[in-house]
């Protein structure tokens, strides 16, 4: 806050320093005048004295040639040291006014010590007439003294009279000044203060009212404070809060502007996609066709192909509805049961599938569709190349906490780096089937185990495939929300 | 409005900072002149001029002319009269002057003991020089330096003459004076009679005025005395307006030969009137400046001698104003 600071001081001083220089001068005045006056009165006094110890002189003069002891001697003595000491001070008055009265009275006061001088000489001598003689004209000198003072001090009285006469009208006058300097002084503090506080609220009422319309949400004025001091520094940061929340707020109204197209478009996206579901087949429709034609075919006595008709139009269904969800291995086990049908009847006596099933595994949850894409795969690779066909073992078996699902079968085999492979559910591709099946159900296993470690392969070129897929008993309370989708 | 405000402001502030600022001038201004600490120069003489009746037109004049002289020559005057002509108080500014140790003192002469006794014992022991003016004392009894003035015995003659040309040689002359005459008076009187003696016809009668002997103690007791009077001079200037009213309470003025000095105060008025024939006039101014003069060459050369027997200013008479 330096420069409030400095602002105030400045005003403080600026008023001490009138303070000073007024008292200064009246001080200085005062002084000046009453040592005039002093100095006057001193003449006076002194003046006074000269004549009051020669008054004393020649009583004591007289005192001496009544009873000339030595005690009165030396009051002569004393009386006369003291008027020449006065005599040099009443010299030093002279001035060019009261020169010839004040030469007149210092001269008689010499006069009257050499008078004095002389009546004691003669007394000393024995002539005592001639020293009373002398006493006389010391007193008429005396007298002269006394005249000589009045009229001295009358002339001094006259010369000064002006100055009496000025000192009086001086202290009228210095009333009339002390009261012009009042005024001056309390208007000029006035006009100072009001002047000084405007320079410094100004700026305030400035940054307040830019304060009150940025609460008001105007964001678009300049804020502005026309001062040097601490509320530039206020007004310069408030400027640039205001220019950042101004930028803050157009960002965030384009931001919002912009999500909301966004929104209204994915919702366009949905609706469109919404569309074009409708306008595909029906489901449905396909299970219910599918049963009509198991129906008609069984009516027709073709039982076989009403099975089979009767196993597609359930595979499709689970498929539709339990893709998302995990369900009961049996459940799943019924399924492959079915798709294996399907398969049989197209693979006839090529297709040997046997099943090893511990009947205690079955109320297990696994994630739907995952035993099929294996089987499938299985088919693919063993059965299909082979003129022979060949054969495939399912198993569900207990393991320490898993249920371990194996699917086995006695193809051609494949490679320790395939393995790999598909254990790490790489993508893999296969100029037969389906390889994102095998590592789709691999992801998603992982998934629901929460754990890596959900599938095991063992295989040899020429000597088959097993594939196992570990289930745990108790998953840790993880559901398992399937996202992904089968392949 | 702003603006108006802050004009009405500044305006109020001029005039405000205006009359301080005359103020604390008129406080601090000293103009009063207090005078000089004398640089006394301790070869200025003092000079002191005393005499009677300092009122007085003539003695005035001679006050003038002495300030003017002694302005002229550097000569610190002080003049020192009395009023009216009280020779105890005349005699003790004397005396103060004396005590004063002043340079020299120039004085009326007074035809007196005292006076006598103080110029020429105090005086001189003083080593003060005394001059006198206008009128002289003997030179042997005051040891006065020298004298300033008209010569009193010429002007008595001037006076005898011009009686004997408005009267003629016969008739009853009164010669007016104090009981004890003054030095002066009795120069003009010397004066008078040095002419007259050679009139037979002419009988000059001395009254001095204020002596029990003759019987006159006051103008009244003249008339009384000397019907037969012709003539009055006025040798003692003093009384010549009581005279001339007293003549007028019994009958007429006109057939009086009266002649007087200018010391008279009304003597101009007199004479303009048509009452008395003659004034004296002296020269007053030369007096004053002649005795400043002379005291000063006195005090700066010390040793040029001064004429002890006088220096003599002008007399004339005047007897129409209108001629003057």
């Amino acid at each position: 806050m330096k420069h409030l600071q400095k602002k105030i001081w400045l005003l403080a001083i600026v008023v001490l320093i009138i303070m000073v220089i007024i008292w200064i001068s009246l001080t200085y005045y005062n002084q000046k005048m009453q040592d005039q006056y002093n100095q006057i009165l001193e003449r006076y006094l002194v003046m006074n004295e000269l004549n009051m110890i020669s008054q004393e002189t020649v009583t004591s003069l007289n005192a001496y040639l009544l009873d000339p002891s030595d005690a009165n001697y030396r009051t002569i003595e004393r009386r006369k040291n003291r008027m020449r000491q006065l005599y040099e001070e009443v010299t030093a008055f002279r001035n060019t006014d009261n020169e010839s009265e004040l030469t007149n009275y210092t001269n008689l006061t010499v006069s009257l010590v050499e008078m004095t001088e002389r009546s004691v000489n003669f007394q000393i001598s024995g002539e005592i007439e001639t020293a009373k003689s002398a006493l006389n004209e010391a007193i008429h000198i005396a007298d002269y003294v006394s005249e000589m003072r009045l009229s001295v001090i009358d002339k001094e009285l006259r010369t000064y009279d002006i100055f009496y006469r000025e000192m009086i009208d001086r202290s009228e006058k210095l009333t009339e000044l002390g009261v012009w300097l009042l005024i001056t002084i309390i208007l000029m503090l006035l006009f100072f203060t009001y002047w000084f506080s405007l320079r410094i609220t100004k700026p305030l009422e400035k940054l307040t009212e830019s304060a009150k319309r940025l609460s008001k949400g105007q964001f678009d004025r300049e804020i502005e404070a026309d001062s040097k001091d601490e509320t530039a520094i206020l007004a310069g940061t408030f400027e640039q809060m205001r220019i950042n929340i101004n930028n803050l707020f157009i960002e965030t109204k384009q931001k919002a502007r912009l999500e909301a197209e966004l929104q209204k478009s994915k919702y366009l996206l949905k609706e469109s996609q919404l569309l074009s579901l409708q306008s595909q087949i029906n489901p449905h429709f396909l299970f219910n066709t599918l049963n009509t034609l198991s129906k008609k075919a069984y009516i027709e006595g073709s039982e076989e192909t009403s099975d089979l008709l009767v196993s597609i139009a359930d595979l499709m269904r689970y498929n539709l509805r339990h893709m998302d969800k995990p369900t009961a291995l049996h459940e799943e086990l019924h399924v492959l049961k079915q798709y294996i049908q399907i398969q049989k009847a197209r693979y006839t006596d090529r297709l040997t599938f046997i099943t090893e099933i511990d009947e205690t595994c079955l109320d297990i949850q696994i994630p739907g569709m995952t035993l099929q894409p294996i089987v499938e795969n299985a088919i693919i690779h063993a059965v299909e190349p082979s003129e022979d066909g060949g054969t495939i073992l399912f198993r569900v078996r207990h393991a320490l906490n898993h249920v371990v699902i194996e699917v086995e079968d006695d193809g051609p085999g494949m490679t320790e780096e395939k393995i790999e492979m598909l254990k790490d559910a790489r993508a893999v591709t296969s100029e037969k089937g389906n390889g994102i099946g095998f590592k789709n159900v691999v992801q998603r296993l992982k998934l629901f185990n929460a754990s890596d470690d959900v599938v095991d392969i063992v295989s040899q070129p020429g000597q088959g495939t097993k594939i196992s897929l570990y289930i745990l008993k108790e998953r840790s309370g993880q559901t398992y929300d399937q996202s992904s989708h089968s392949g | 409005m702003r603006k108006l405000l802050i004009l009405m402001v500044s305006a109020v502030g001029l005039f405000l900072f205006y009359f301080t600022f005359q103020a604390a001038a008129a406080v601090f201004y000293t103009d009063w002149d207090l005078p000089d600490a004398g640089e006394q120069d301790e070869n200025v003489p003092r000079v002191v001029l005393i005499t009677n009746e300092t009122d007085h037109p003539f003695w005035r004049d001679v006050t003038a002319g002495a300030e003017k002289k002694a302005g002229e020559l550097n000569v610190d005057l002080d003049v020192s009269g009395i009023y009216g002509s009280n020779t105890e108080d005349f005699l003790r500014k004397i005396e103060i002057a004396i005590y004063s140790k002043v340079d020299g003192i120039i004085v009326q002469g007074l035809d007196n003991e005292k006076f006598k006794e103080l110029t020429k014992l105090k005086a001189a022991s003083y080593g003060i020089p005394v001059l006198t003016v206008a009128h002289d004392v003997p030179k042997e009894e005051s040891l006065r330096k020298t004298y300033i003035g008209s010569d009193q015995f010429e002007a008595g003659e001037l006076l005898a003459r011009e009686l004997l040309k408005d009267m003629g040689t016969t008739g009853e002359v009164v010669l007016m004076m104090d009981s004890e005459p003054e030095y002066f008076q009795r120069k003009r009187f010397e004066g008078v009679e040095h002419v007259l003696a050679g009139y037979p016809d002419i009988e000059m009668i001395e009254a001095k005025i204020g002596d029990r002997e003759q019987g006159l103690s006051t103008v009244n007791d003249l008339l009384n005395h000397f019907p037969q009077a012709t003539s009055f001079l006025a040798v003692n200037a003093s009384f010549t307006e009581e005279l001339v009213k007293e003549i007028e309470t019994r009958r007429k003025v006109e057939p009086y030969y009266i002649y007087t000095f200018d010391e008279e105060r009304g003597a101009y008025a007199l004479l303009e009137s048509g009452k008395i024939d003659g004034v004296v006039q002296q020269s007053p101014e030369d007096m004053g400046q002649l005795s400043v003069e002379l005291m000063s060459d006195w005090l700066q050369k010390d040793s040029q001698p001064l004429d002890i027997e006088g220096y003599f200013t002008e007399v004339s008479i005047i007897k129409d104003l209108s001629s003057q």
